[in-house]
């Protein structure tokens, strides 16, 4: 098997003195970051961006990879400690998470939250390493329309999935596609959107936009509602997982990777679903009610549902250059501020780059693993920051980053503008990470349906010329037209019973 | 056995994409996303104006995407699709987005506000700590070529946590001074990001 033989090529330039170095700084900053409350991974990779600017290729990718996976650990400390949790994919692991850490069991709970996110995230990248391969042999039969499609589907899948609202998903989802258009076009060289200002000619940084609407809008909403009274942090200690926290925790583990995985490689939006899908199985599989009092089943799962999620989401990201959450959006901008474009060449000229990332996942989870636990100590006094001072840092950060992208103050003002916009986004319930994927995706479906358009000379039956584009343009329309459809048969059903 | 006639008696898992949520009592109200049509059915809360104004934005910022491609410069090689298609296209969808919003809000359909680990949902808005944070960060930003980065954003971070509830201006002041130049040296000095330093750093720290 080559893919075998370039891992194993890729694990010989990632064990070189320097790149661990880089691996270990990136797990503990993605772990520091990600502890704090009210910072998502989205936002931990953001905020974290500017770091690597100064790295070359391989080293800023490999402590991309230690900050992208520590950033989930970090995250679910957090939500098993912390008795009032926030960013939705570690939501469920605080339902069962909070109880066991209340009933004296922190240190088991985060046991098995961090040995499940190192079997799923090591079988998730083993499955990465395995499925990238073979899908960008698949890809390459892709063409433009079918490009075209794939990102229909991803913006209607990111907004009307997620959430209660689908239509203000898509409301997102336009400020997003708005925000891609200012700038020059690529294909004809033509100013839109500008106002005339030259600044705005190269376009609005994705850096700037992400870091806006995720730190500085969560600043302002938490601003305006800030939870007052002592920050309530639960005890880590307590005995370790016994054999029968192991027993009744490996299973989970692996279905909670059997979730994860899928649901992160196809534009679903990232790891709310699968931790849902693990959360109500394991619930449902439990054979002793323990659910409701500090069931380790329901935090073995999730976590590991996340982590092999987060895995899942690099498979399109790197084979297709298809973001599927806010966080691999991110990622994508970070690959495109080195001028590499990932996609199904990604693998064949820059091989040794991707193969050198796959192995540091690997390198990163282990270490993850080893670093986590007795540093223990150390996030919780990271939760227990006050927070005048955890929220004016963030922003003091949110600033490092987006000036040092242009050296421009003109960006600290559109940061704040579009950090006012987010601010009423999170006020009024209309998701975030849609416009995201619409400022970095909107630019890529426009040059895709041109040239699919171009190459069939203005015929838009081009568009659905291929079963392919016809597939998945049809499940875009299902994810629209369903659940309102739905909705009205249950109420027509609701009304006959 | 009784637990798997337990587990077998409760309601089926069944929805389009998102299972029933099955919840203990919950530790914080509805910390779930609520199923589309539980939110319809939600009690009419008094319309929210803030809301509205922002769909009307949003159907504004339709119209301004129209019109404006209207006024995009096609270049006269370009032979089928140009410049202008794809904001056309936007400007539509986000028309028909940002109406269908705004008659829905006029409705009193509200979205769940966004939850957080330190938001508390029921705490008065409080506008004064928003107005703050706004005006330290555009003081910020005017002032960074001024007076260099560390020391602006040093009050900024003085006005920020003092607007959050830190007690006082002066442990803030000296907590982010200390936080910032030590920042400002790592990244400038040793990772080379640009960074003005403001005159004293610059002289102070005299290597290139």
């Amino acid at each position: 098997m080559e893919a075998f033989g370039q891992l194993m090529g890729g694990f010989a330039d990632a064990v070189t003195p320097l790149n661990l170095l880089f691996a270990l700084i990136g797990t503990l900053l993605g772990t520091a970051v990600g502890v704090l409350p009210g910072i998502g991974p989205a936002m931990t990779v953001a905020l974290l961006l500017p770091i690597t600017y100064v790295l070359e290729p391989t080293g800023a990718f490999i402590m991309f990879a230690g900050i992208y996976y520590g950033g989930m650990y970090g995250g679910s400390t957090t939500s098993i400690l912390l008795n009032t949790p926030g960013e939705s994919s570690s939501i469920m692991t605080a339902l069962e998470g909070n109880l066991m850490a209340k009933a004296g069991r922190g240190a088991a709970a985060l046991g098995t939250a961090a040995i499940g996110s190192f079997v799923a995230g090591t079988i998730g990248t083993l499955l990465l390493a395995l499925v990238a391969p073979a899908v960008v042999t698949l890809a390459v039969a892709i063409g433009p329309a079918d490009y075209f499609a794939l990102a229909l589907l991803a913006f209607v899948a990111v907004s009307t999935v997620l959430g209660a609202s689908p239509l203000r998903g898509l409301a997102s989802l336009c400020i997003g596609l708005f925000l891609g258009l200012v700038g020059t076009d690529l294909l004809t060289g033509q100013q839109r959107f500008t106002f005339g200002v030259p600044q705005l000619a190269d376009g609005i940084d994705v850096v700037v936009v992400a870091v806006a609407l995720f730190a500085v809008g969560e600043a302002l909403h938490v601003a305006s509602r800030l939870r007052h009274g002592p920050v309530e942090v639960m005890s880590s200690s307590g005995s370790f997982m016994t054999r029968e926290d192991l027993r009744r925790s490996w299973k989970p583990w692996l279905r909670g990777t059997a979730f994860g995985f899928p649901f992160g490689a196809l534009p679903a939006g990232g790891a709310e679903i699968p931790t849902f899908l693990s959360y109500a199985t394991e619930r449902r599989l439990a054979k002793h009610d323990s659910f409701g009092k500090g069931a380790i089943e329901g935090v073995a799962g999730p976590e590991a549902a996340n982590n092999a999620a987060a895995a899942g989401v690099l498979v399109p990201l790197l084979t297709l250059g298809l973001p599927t959450s806010a966080t691999a959006a991110i990622l994508l901008a970070a690959f495109q501020g080195y001028g590499i474009q990932p996609g199904p060449t990604l693998l064949t000229t820059e091989s040794s780059l991707v193969w050198t990332l796959i192995a540091s996942l690997f390198i990163g989870n282990t270490m993850l693993l080893v670093l986590n636990l007795p540093l223990v100590g150390v996030w919780v006094k990271l939760l227990k920051i006050p927070r005048p001072y955890l929220y004016a840092g963030i922003l003091m950060f949110a600033s490092l980053g987006s000036y040092a992208v242009n050296a421009d103050p003109l960006d600290l003002v559109l940061l704040l503008v579009i950090g006012l916009l987010g601010f009423a986004m999170r006020r009024f319930g209309w998701p975030v990470a849609p416009a995201v994927i619409g400022l970095i995706l909107g630019p890529v479906a426009e040059t895709n349906l041109r040239r699919a358009l171009a190459i069939s000379d203005g015929d838009l039956s081009a568009l659905v010329s291929s079963p392919f584009s016809v597939v998945v343009l049809l499940v875009a329309v299902l994810a629209v037209v369903g659940p309102p459809v739905l909705r009205r048969f249950r109420q027509r059903e609701a009304v006959a019973a | 056995m009784s637990a798997h006639e337990q587990a077998a008696a409760e309601p089926r898992t069944s929805g389009p994409l998102m299972p029933e949520p099955l919840m203990p009592e919950p530790l914080t109200p509805e910390p779930l996303t609520p199923e589309p049509w539980e939110v319809e059915e939600a009690p009419r809360r008094p319309r929210n104006n803030g809301e509205l104004a922002l769909s009307t934005l949003l159907l504004l910022l339709g119209v301004y995407l129209v019109i404006g491609a209207g006024q995009i410069t096609i270049p006269g090689s370009s032979n089928t699709v140009g410049p202008r298609f794809f904001p056309y296209l936007v400007g539509a969808a986000t028309i028909v987005v940002g109406g269908l919003l705004a008659i829905r809000v006029l409705r009193g359909d509200q979205g769940p506000e966004e939850g957080g680990e330190d938001v508390d949902p029921e705490a008065q808005t409080s506008w004064r700590a928003v107005g703050i944070i706004a005006l330290a960060f555009l003081a910020h930003a005017l002032l960074i070529n001024v007076i260099g980065w560390p020391l602006s954003v040093t009050l900024m971070f003085g006005a920020v946590a003092w607007s959050l509830g830190s007690r006082g201006v002066i442990r803030p002041l000296i907590a982010g001074g200390i936080v910032s130049v030590v920042v400002w040296v790592v990244f400038v000095k040793a990772l080379g990001v640009t960074l003005p330093g403001g005159i004293l750093l610059e002289l102070a720290t005299g290597w290139p």
